[in-house]
């Protein structure tokens, strides 16, 4: 319960006009802390939604391969520069971000995460890890402006985070492989 | 007869093993605070010159200008006296913590050894010629002898070296006593060592892909505006390792020196977490002068450098619990009569204790300057030097001081006499008066506007700087009974190491309170802290490094200023 009260309490605060409007103002906020936080919202919230519906998540997603996939299809729809464009521009698409990413994505991850076996789970990271690393390249190195909100600084500014974030992803892959934290705790 | 000694050996081995003394590791340590003490001495006596010369008492010959002594005193005593001690200090910790240094983190612990000390001589070489006065920041254009920059990019992989080392040994701990906590003071180290293999890295890379290729002239310009970025984010990650050093001697030496309890493992824990995570965030309040930095992106900076006063004031209120209770605990009365049931007659408690109130004003003077408004008045002026000095010069050195007079004793297997206990008395209370008057006047002369870095000037004989000379002066007497406060020191140090009676020494660490609540395991959890440290650091420095990189003015070409 405690958790979901936090997992609210961050939602409302992402949501909050000052706040969202400032996140959105900068390329690399946007995409990210604001859409991260949001799933990490849905995240802290899903336990609400665990305990009060126990019997839906064991029917439709007691492998966790549904929900995994509804997050990955979330997640890629997020990272395209079109989609991110037209949240800035229309409403209704904003609205869904701010629903899709926390109830339909966070929930789904926090739920699916758990039932997946370690190869599936380093199989998601290993395609997030190439994806990022492709989103990394197209943003760098992109003679055009992708995004009509945001200048080409801001995208490269994007890009070199998502390398960053790939790298990131990489050592956390190999210490994974290397190290059992079994054999310390 | 062979017996008898067979007997004195086995006791004195078993008494070894109690007291975890581990002769081999002793010695690597004895080293490091030897060549940390002797980096005071040369340093001391180059700042004196420099105080001397400030005051206008001194002329430095052509052949050995202010700002070649300048240079040299910040390398010895902010990199050499810091490093070596702080190495030297918490591998004596994680000896005795965790059952003796491995065969091989002994050997990489002496491989950083020498490889800092040959990096140091290189560094050294090209000052001593009056190629290298470009001051310890280094900053770009200004450009030294290519020898001095190879020099320090050894003093790098030295201490990286003493890094991995010191992960081996504790990753090597945890696995034979899994779901222990990491004892105290090797948690510490640990947090320290983290900080500087990561710190370090913005340094390398400034040195080795940035500054080297372009003093041999393999590219013609260089990014100032990257290069000082990174400097400072080493640089200021390099400033909280020394305080966070000394904090643990604050936590956990000093209870026990006063004969009380440790507070509240979590909280010390949760100290040390927290500024692992928010240290290498605050660099831009350095550069909070620069050019070319969005107010946004500084904002950000000073809000990371003043979240880590809240660990700090954690700090504060847990010293001085534990200060009250063990005081109470021993009879002690009143709002404030505890006071006197402290053993204010023990160096081991009164130079780390000076070090702690020092840094109240220290402290406060840095939240001064990390505010954009009140640092336009005292950027570059002698206020930072009297900062520093007062931050490094007393809350950090002093407390080395305190922990030199058992850590000394204990790893020579020797013991502190009375003697130079008072000797160590008198040499705080001389070091406590010369560094108030010397960065008192320091702060003062600086808000009238005197800059730092400038060798001795009248400007003709203009008014305002006629203006400062009583302070500069003030500054030359705070210098000079400095110099013979290092004296005292160096000269109790090595009594310590090589001349005072054998005994045994014991290592103090203060127990946890009987009432104690278990501290959560998750605080073990390294790699979800460096996770979370490395998400701020990207948060602190993705969208200004890109900015800097891809919007570049045109580069600078080397330039010798002097």
């Amino acid at each position: 319960m405690n958790q979901s009260f936090y997992g609210l309490l961050l939602y409302i605060f992402l949501v909050t006009p000052p706040v969202a409007n400032f996140m959105e103002s900068l390329m690399v906020i946007h995409m990210h802390m604001q859409m991260p936080m949001l799933v990490i919202a849905g995240m802290l919230m899903a336990r609400f939604f665990q305990k009060r519906f126990p019997r839906f998540f064991e029917k439709w997603n007691s492998n966790g391969v549904p929900g995994i996939t509804l997050f990955v299809i979330l997640m890629v729809y997020w990272m395209l520069p079109r989609t991110m464009d037209e949240a800035l521009t229309s409403t209704l698409v904003e609205g869904f971000k701010f629903i899709s990413l926390p109830f339909l994505a966070g929930i789904s991850l926090r739920d699916s995460w758990k039932k997946l076996n370690p190869f599936g789970k380093n199989s998601i990271i290993i395609s997030f890890t190439v994806l990022f690393i492709g989103l990394g390249w197209i943003y760098i190195w992109s003679p055009v402006q992708l995004c009509n909100n945001y200048l080409v600084i801001e995208q490269v500014t994007l890009g070199w985070a998502f390398l960053l974030t790939a790298i990131g992803m990489i050592v956390y892959l190999g210490y994974n492989f290397f190290i059992d934290p079994s054999a310390y705790e | 007869m062979k017996m008898e000694a067979d007997l004195k050996i086995g006791f004195k081995d078993k008494a070894n093993k109690m007291l975890g003394y581990h002769p081999e590791d002793a010695k690597l340590s004895k080293s490091y605070i030897a060549v940390a003490f002797i980096a005071l001495l040369v340093g001391g006596f180059l700042g004196l010159l420099q105080g001397l010369n400030r005051a206008g008492l001194l002329e430095l010959p052509s052949w050995f200008n202010y700002y070649q002594v300048l240079t040299a005193h910040g390398l010895l005593l902010i990199l050499v006296l810091t490093a070596f001690f702080t190495i030297g200090y918490f591998y004596a910790a994680l000896s005795h913590n965790l059952g003796g240094l491995l065969p091989k983190v002994r050997k990489l612990a002496w491989i950083g050894f020498f490889i800092k000390l040959a990096g140091f001589v290189l560094a050294v070489i090209p000052i001593l010629m009056n190629e290298a006065s470009v001051m310890y920041t280094f900053y770009p254009p200004m450009a030294a002898h290519p020898v001095f920059y190879i020099g320090l990019a050894l003093i790098v992989v030295g201490v990286w070296s003493c890094c991995i080392g010191a992960f081996i040994q504790v990753a090597n701990w945890r696995k034979n006593h899994k779901g222990q906590h990491v004892p105290i003071l090797s948690y510490f180290a640990t947090g320290v060592f983290v900080l500087l293999f990561f710190a370090l890295m913005f340094v390398a890379v400034e040195v080795l892909f940035m500054i080297i290729p372009w003093v041999f002239g393999w590219v013609d310009t260089i990014n100032v505006m990257v290069a000082r970025t990174l400097f400072w984010a080493f640089g200021h990650t390099l400033v909280n390792i020394w305080y966070l050093t000394a904090v643990s001697a604050w936590y956990v030496v000093v209870p026990k020196v006063i004969g009380g309890k440790r507070w509240s493992d979590l909280l010390t824990r949760v100290v040390i977490i927290a500024l692992v995570i928010m240290n290498i965030t605050g660099g831009f309040h350095h550069q909070i002068i620069d050019p070319g930095i969005n107010e946004v992106v500084k904002f950000m900076h000073v809000f990371m450098s003043l979240a880590i006063g809240f660990p700090s004031l954690m700090t504060a209120f847990a010293l001085f619990a534990v200060f009250e209770r063990t005081a109470r605990r021993k009879g002690g009365k009143g709002l404030i009569g505890w006071w006197k049931k402290m053993p204010w007659g023990d160096v081991r408690f009164l130079a780390p204790f000076i070090a702690m109130v020092a840094f109240i004003p220290a402290g406060a003077g840095g939240i001064a300057q990390s505010t954009n408004q009140l640092d336009q008045v005292v950027h570059n002026t002698m206020w930072i030097v009297g900062h520093f000095h007062l931050t490094l010069g007393m809350s950090v050195v002093m407390t080395f001081f305190g922990i030199s007079y058992w850590l000394v004793p204990f790893i020579s297997n020797r013991v502190l006499t009375p003697q130079i206990n008072r000797l160590g008395v008198i040499q705080t209370w001389i070091w406590t008066a010369g560094m108030i008057c010397m960065s008192g006047a320091m702060h003062y002369v600086g808000l009238l506007g005197s800059p730092r870095r400038t060798s001795y000037t009248t400007y003709g004989d203009h008014a305002t700087a006629l203006g400062w000379d009583p302070y500069l002066m003030l500054l030359a007497v705070g210098g000079t009974l400095l110099i013979v406060g290092v004296i005292l020191q160096v000269y109790a140090v090595f009594n310590m190491m090589f001349f005072a009676p054998k005994g045994d020494t014991e290592f103090p660490i203060a127990e946890e309170e009987d009432n104690a609540t278990k501290t959560p395991y998750i605080t073990e959890r390294w790699g979800l802290w460096i996770v979370i440290m490395l998400i701020v650091v990207a948060m602190a420095y993705v969208i200004p490094l890109t900015e800097f990189i891809v919007n570049a003015p045109p580069g600078s070409p080397p330039f010798k200023t002097w």
